[in-house]
């Protein structure tokens, strides 16, 4: 029983078609990593899914509770201090504010944020502490669907490991499920349960893979192999414009698991 | 506790800064002695016998009740502007259609003279309190209301998606999203219409009324009495720095604290 069900989604901006013939599904605690080239469309559907567009036509039926959403830069508030960013889901669902302020000391900790911190202002802080910040902002209201739209691509690779982690940490506790848009393979390898693959004009699903691999077992080796072995897998090739060819498009993908399995 | 133990550097910091201004003030006091020497008592009285002359104005009790009147007149017509001006800004900005249509219609309003206003509320209003209130009113309007809906339109999207997504109700949309975004278009809108409102009340009492400063300048004038008149000026630009230094711009430091480079 998978809690979203997208079918036959079209969306158009004006004349031009962005979103042809998507149908997706996203099962209860599962990871699932739309990958593309940019322009394909992926953020569309990624909003769309948020409630932050409406489709031009669609079948949606969303069972998940709480939603979360990471956006590709941090967007905080900058005339609010990093605990007050951080809390700012917990307000808008009527949380005392001493109570707030606990959850933003807890959840500020795992993210190695110190007190003093806590009190700054976006500004005085780091790009990558306002990453931290808005990652925080995401995981303290508990979501049933968190969605990320490429919110680590202008990272430095340790601290993507870092958050990576406290992503996959807070996924294994909490049961999450997770929509992660990327144009990273090896992003969406390390942290995915399934990839669906995208290509533009109109941006269509053509292809999906499913990582059968436990993530307690998915060591840096079997992340770079199985990318390189996706790398090499015609569908994606083409989808990314690495090699010519035309793609079999007949094929939907109504039913889940329904690609290949690596 | 972090902020409180801010406030006293804070507090310090800008009466510090206020040497600066408190110097260019000074300096333009002693061009002003110059040409005073120069013309003369009649033509230019220098500041020392100007602010000796507002001295026994206030000591006689003639300064403050004509102070008053015209601060009660300002703070009447100046409130209402800010209310209605920064609440209807803020409506027209959540719409592209109003703020096409209100677009124009500011241009026109900021375009008339306040001097055609008020002759239109003497018409209408006759020659009491009404008059250079409505003026006042009337002259910063525009402002105000070009400023809200300046700031109201200018919101970043990116920072509406994360209100929509994260569910905040309309109240906190409003208080923790347009609300502080939007101060930093409307003090600086308040602090013209500020200026405006003093200008304008002064012009609409010296024709319209028997009492205020503006009368009181009126009076002046007919008895060619140059230092009285240079007094009432300074007067009315004295309250007008204390309430743009003592009372508007530190509200506008504490609220815009979060900028680079203010206060903390």
């Amino acid at each position: 029983m998978s809690a979203l069900q997208i079918r036959n989604l079209q969306h158009k901006y004006a004349l031009t078609e962005v979103l042809s013939n998507i149908n997706l599904d996203l099962a209860a605690g599962e990871t699932l990593a739309l990958v593309g080239p940019s322009g394909c469309g992926k953020s569309t559907l990624l909003h769309i899914i948020a409630g932050l567009l409406i489709p031009s036509e669609a079948l949606i039926k969303n069972d998940f509770r709480g939603t979360a959403c990471m956006f590709q830069e941090p967007r905080l508030l900058p005339w609010k201090t990093a605990e007050d960013n951080i809390t700012l889901g917990l307000k808008a669902l009527h949380v005392p504010k001493l109570a707030r302020r606990q959850q933003a000391q807890n959840i500020a900790k795992s993210l190695g944020l110190t007190a003093d911190d806590l009190n700054k202002y976006p500004h005085e802080l780091s790009g990558g502490m306002q990453s931290r910040i808005a990652l925080g902002r995401a995981l303290i209201i508990k979501p049933d669907l968190l969605l990320l739209d490429e919110p680590f691509s202008a990272l430095d690779i340790g601290l993507k490991l870092e958050l990576y982690r406290l992503l996959r940490q807070h996924i294994t506790e909490r049961g999450s499920s997770v929509l992660m848009i990327t144009h990273d393979l090896m992003e969406a390898v390390r942290l995915a349960d399934r990839i669906v693959m995208m290509i533009p004009e109109p941006g269509r699903l053509i292809g999906e893979f499913t990582l059968q691999q436990s993530h307690a077992e998915r060591s840096e080796t079997w992340i770079y192999q199985t990318t390189a072995k996706l790398m090499a897998n015609d569908r994606i090739r083409i989808g990314f414009g690495l090699a010519e060819g035309s793609l079999n498009l007949t094929e939907h993908l109504h039913t889940q698991h329904s690609g290949c399995s690596i | 506790m972090n902020r409180l133990r801010n406030l006293l550097p804070n507090t310090l910091s800008y009466l510090w800064s206020g040497w600066g201004a408190l110097a260019s003030l000074l300096l333009f006091c002693a061009v002003w002695e110059l040409v005073g020497e120069y013309y003369g008592d009649l033509i230019l009285p220098g500041p020392l016998e100007v602010i000796g002359q507002l001295k026994l104005m206030f000591n006689s009790g003639i300064a403050g009740p004509e102070l008053i009147i015209s601060g009660r007149r300002t703070l009447y017509g100046l409130s209402l502007a800010l209310a209605v001006g920064s609440l209807l800004g803020m409506l027209a900005g959540f719409s592209m259609t109003t703020s096409m249509l209100a677009r124009p219609l500011i241009t026109l309003l900021l375009g008339m003279p306040p001097i055609a206003w008020l002759v239109l509320a003497m018409l209408w209003f006759g020659l009491g309190d009404a008059t250079p209130v409505f003026t006042v009113f009337i002259a910063c309007l525009p402002i105000v209301f070009a400023g809200a809906m300046q700031g109201t339109r200018t919101l970043d999207n990116h920072l509406k998606a994360v209100a929509q997504v994260y569910r905040l109700p309309w109240h906190m949309r409003l208080t923790d999203i347009y609300l502080p975004h939007l101060a930093s278009y409307l003090f600086p809108a308040w602090i013209t219409a500020l200026g405006t409102s003093w200008k304008v009340v002064v012009m609409a009492e010296l024709l319209s009324t028997s009492d205020g400063i503006g009368a009181a300048l009126a009076v002046s004038r007919a008895q060619l009495d140059t230092s009285s008149t240079l007094a009432w000026v300074v007067a009315v630009l004295g309250v007008l720095l204390a309430i743009e230094y003592l009372l508007l711009e530190p509200i506008k430091r504490h609220l815009e604290r979060w900028r680079v480079g203010v206060s903390q």
